[in-house]
């Protein structure tokens, strides 16, 4: 199997995405780098400030700007493209490989790189992956993509070929879609020629082969890197490999990339300079949108109605639509409600309940589609729930729960009158005058998610389910897996106003809903979708993301929510490049081209 | 004397007004203000039977102001008045024994006013669910602090006064000397305060529920609408952001335009001779 990463002929389109915001545009007054190769001109992007800057992520650092940022100036071995052709999607203009070839045993990935040079003239080689490898496989515990038994735990050997070729031999035969796309898609080149040291003044040297010594590389460049505030002064980051350079990091949060001129890839920056500007709310992000002050922003939700005048305005409005899926989490493993939420007829009454046609329509004013499954539908598909295993169907869950033991009461309290584990019971754990009743965590600040929880708790209400709505900060929104011996006392958790998970390309489960999966925030455990998550993994039968999809879709590990885009962006119109946006979320401003 | 003054007057007839339109309103126009109805959102005033529209999720705007009126009004005067009643009590305890109680007392006043209550009153609403009584023991947990130190004053002027000397020189207690003299004689400055602790309070709850830890739904307050309606300030929904707006002003401004004449009216050095 080989899969060569020629020049893609498709337009420079990128994309883009974050979890945080875009936009882009003149930004009248802003000064062109001395020297520039590019064109002279500047975008203004509405993005979060950035707070990592080290190619290997850290846990709480991996937001949607820290990708963008980092891959503008350190991009990774494999991109990826999902609607392109490419047999495992890969993204021929971003990527730094050239190729990747699997032997025919299944078991060794070779990877060749692309003829490029860092920016202070050294070539980029097999030996910076290694040294990347290297330092993650000895601080795998501190690598936020880490999970036992997950790269580099499954790599039984990674081999520096030649200058620009490296293998790695896997400790089993992989799907090699589920292995490139989900494995391989943090590899990344950093510079071991101005990077392996352990001080500022320490000597480069082969630290990262010995696994103590690449321990104390690695607390050095975190340490770092978690100084954000010295990102465009500190020498360690002024070598990059990418089609920007860091030009300031103003202590307002104000990002300032310039066009690398020693930029060596195909996929040389046009403009010269990419500004990305952090605001507090929607709302002052959208009033100066609203008077053309900035490039590339986004339309709020509850705004979408004011597409029309941002278009008048001079700007193109095109949705970003996202590989993700959106759920509410149910926890399993809550001692009071876990009971509950182990009745399958239950959780399948619960979906029935929540009119996720309408609240896309409504609530999200289009901006929103259905989530049926595990596995996204494509991205910018139309939204309908014609193929969800459960419509909404009030009356048929009010039935289900009268069959199943309970005494339905609209806007009360449903008790179980019959309980047992026989048919038409209750089920096991739930004993006779038990109510429905639940509290719901949700993210306070997205006045679209708080109407989308008063319209699910009023429809619960009329079941007899009681729903209390408890609105929290982000920060504090993803409810945590229950550890054993902790208190668990969390019902169901809501965090997806951007969706709730963004897939890789592979949108497989084995972080989401294998038994004991880092995300795998309820707890949900099943025997038989652990082993379709494992198909997903080991088969390259392209059936067994389908198998595994619909038995998730049916069998509801969590309640699927209507999956909202990740933002409605609006660009200049005289900025060309920038669709189609990334659905996973990346941003190639170097494609982006004005006039 | 109170009626002389126009503005305490108005202010009096806008508060009853006020509470009239958000205790009797619903029985003259009963709405649904539990279940949504997404089909009917952002009706426009006047179409199908909703005289003010209605809200992104359906609600009758009418009926969810008169809703909302409900726990503004209750809060806020729940709040005021408890604030109010410890705050004097303990301001009248501290001015009428002195010593060293009284610095502690006041120091313990000092130091809570020193941390900004805002941020307190978010902190309380992030760990717990507010509840209507929660955010009247949050808000009156604070707010008891200003009145204390006002009272404060008046009980330290009060105590060294011929009639209290003179119970006090009979065998009366401190006790009876706050309770029957002390506040007593504070009552004008207490009935002021109280009317713009409860204005206070109103606008508490209202910024509270601006930065979405009010009441959660289906429960209503016109802090939450007029939060909830200014993400709709650049859409044709007039009817979301203006009328909980109006009404906010409408009632502090009430409250503070009834404190002012109470004020006038107990104040003798401002009564026309």
């Amino acid at each position: 199997m080989r899969a060569t990463i020629g020049r893609s002929s498709r337009a420079i389109g990128a994309a883009a995405a974050a979890v945080a915001l875009l936009l882009a545009g003149c930004t009248a007054g802003s000064s062109t780098p001395e020297g520039a190769a590019a064109d002279g001109s500047s975008v203004s992007v509405a993005m979060t400030t950035p707070t990592w800057i080290l190619p290997i992520s850290q846990p709480g650092k991996t937001g949607g700007e820290n990708d963008i940022f980092g891959q503008a100036l350190y991009p990774s071995v494999f991109s990826y493209d999902l609607g392109g052709e490419d047999e495992y999607n890969l993204d021929h203009e971003h990527s730094v490989a050239e190729s990747v070839e699997v032997s025919e045993d299944g078991l060794t990935y070779t990877t060749a790189l692309k003829d490029l040079e860092w920016s202070d003239g050294t070539p980029i080689s097999a030996r910076d992956v290694e040294f990347w490898f290297n330092l993650i496989a000895a601080n795998k515990a501190d690598w936020a993509s880490y999970t036992e038994g997950g790269f580099p735990d499954n790599v039984e050997s990674f081999d520096v070929i030649d200058d620009t070729t490296f293998s790695i031999t896997t400790t089993e035969v992989y799907s090699p879609g589920w292995y490139i796309g989900n494995q391989l898609n943090s590899l990344t080149p950093m510079p071991q020629h101005a990077w392996d040291k352990t001080s500022d003044e320490g000597e480069v040297g082969d630290l990262d082969r010995d696994p103590d010594t690449a321990q104390d590389v690695f607390d050095y460049l975190v340490s770092a890197a978690e100084d954000p505030a010295s990102y465009a002064t500190d020498d360690l980051w002024s070598t990059v490999s990418g089609p920007w350079t860091l030009e300031s990091f103003t202590p307002g949060g104000e990002v300032v990339l310039a066009a690398n001129e020693k930029y060596t890839g195909a996929d040389a920056a046009e403009l010269s300079q990419v500004v990305f500007q952090p605001f507090t709310d929607d709302t002052s992000q959208f009033n100066l949108l609203r008077s053309g002050g900035i490039d590339y922003g986004y339309i709020p939700p509850n705004a979408l109605d004011q597409q029309e005048i941002i278009e008048q305005n001079g700007y193109t409005v095109e949705p970003w639509d996202g590989w993700s899926i959106t759920y509410v989490a149910l926890n399993f493993a809550n001692p009071e409600s876990g009971p509950l939420f182990e009745q399958k007829y239950l959780r399948q009454a619960m979906q029935q309940l929540i009119d996720q046609e309408s609240i896309s329509e409504v609530v999200w004013n289009d901006a929103a589609s259905p989530t049926c499954g595990p596995v996204p539908q494509e991205p910018g598909a139309a939204g309908t729930s014609e193929g969800c295993a459960y419509g909404f169907d009030p009356e048929a869950a009010t039935t289900l729960l009268e069959d199943n033991g309970w005494d339905v009461v609209p806007d009360g309290a449903s008790t179980c009158v019959n309980p047992g584990t026989g048919e038409g019971q209750c089920g096991e754990g739930i004993e006779e005058g038990r109510e429905l009743a639940f509290t719901m965590t949700s993210q306070s600040g997205s006045t679209a998610g708080s109407r989308m929880m008063a319209e699910i708790q009023s429809q619960f209400s009329q079941a007899g389910i009681g729903l209390e709505i408890k609105e929290v900060p982000d920060s504090v929104a993803v409810s945590q897996v229950c550890e054993e011996g902790e208190e668990c006392s969390w019902d169901m958790s809501f965090f997806g106003s951007q969706g709730s998970w963004y897939y890789p390309v592979y949108a497989s489960g084995e972080r989401l809903f294998a038994t004991d999966a880092p995300v795998n925030l309820g707890s949900y455990s099943d025997e038989t979708a652990d082993e379709l998550i494992d198909a997903t993994r080991f088969s390259s039968d392209p059936e067994a993301l389908q198998e595994y999809n619909d038995y998730l879709a049916e069998d509801l590990p969590v309640l699927w929510m209507p999956n909202p885009v990740n933002k409605v962006s609006a660009f200049s119109e005289d900025l060309t490049g920038i669709s189609p946006q990334d659905p996973m979320l990346r941003m190639y401003p170097q494609d982006w081209t004005r006039g | 004397m109170f009626f002389e003054n126009r503005l305490a007057a108005v202010g009096l007839l806008l508060i009853v007004g006020l509470v009239a339109f958000s205790f009797l309103g619903p029985l003259l126009h009963p709405t649904d203000q539990v279940h949504t109805d997404l089909a009917n959102a952002y009706a426009a005033p006047g179409v199908e039977g909703y005289a003010l529209g209605t809200d992104g999720v359906g609600y009758d705007q009418l009926g969810r102001l008169m809703f909302g009126g409900q726990t503004s009004l209750i809060v806020g005067l729940a709040a005021g008045l408890l604030a109010t009643a410890f705050g004097t009590l303990w301001g009248a305890t501290a001015g009428f024994v002195g010593g060293w109680v009284d610095a502690v007392m006041m120091r313990v006043v000092d130091a809570l006013l020193s941390i900004p209550a805002l941020f307190l009153f978010m902190l309380i609403a992030t760990i717990i669910t507010p509840t209507v009584p929660m955010l009247v023991l949050t808000i009156a947990a604070f707010a008891w602090l200003n009145p204390a130190r006002m009272i404060r004053g008046d009980s330290i002027a009060l105590r060294s006064r011929d009639f209290i000397v003179a119970m006090r020189g009979m065998g009366g207690g401190s006790l009876r000397a706050v309770r029957t003299h002390v506040v007593r004689n504070a009552i004008g400055t207490v009935i002021v305060n109280a009317t713009f602790q409860i204005a206070d309070a109103i606008l508490y709850v209202a910024y509270l529920s601006f930065l979405g830890l009010g009441v959660p739904p289906p429960a209503a307050n016109w802090g939450g609408m007029l939060s909830s309606g200014l993400s709709e300030i650049y859409s044709s929904h007039w009817w979301l952001v203006y009328p909980p707006g109006i009404l906010i002003i409408l009632l502090v401004l009430s409250f503070n335009f009834v404190g002012d004449g109470l004020r006038d009216a107990f104040e003798v050095r401002l009564r026309k001779r």
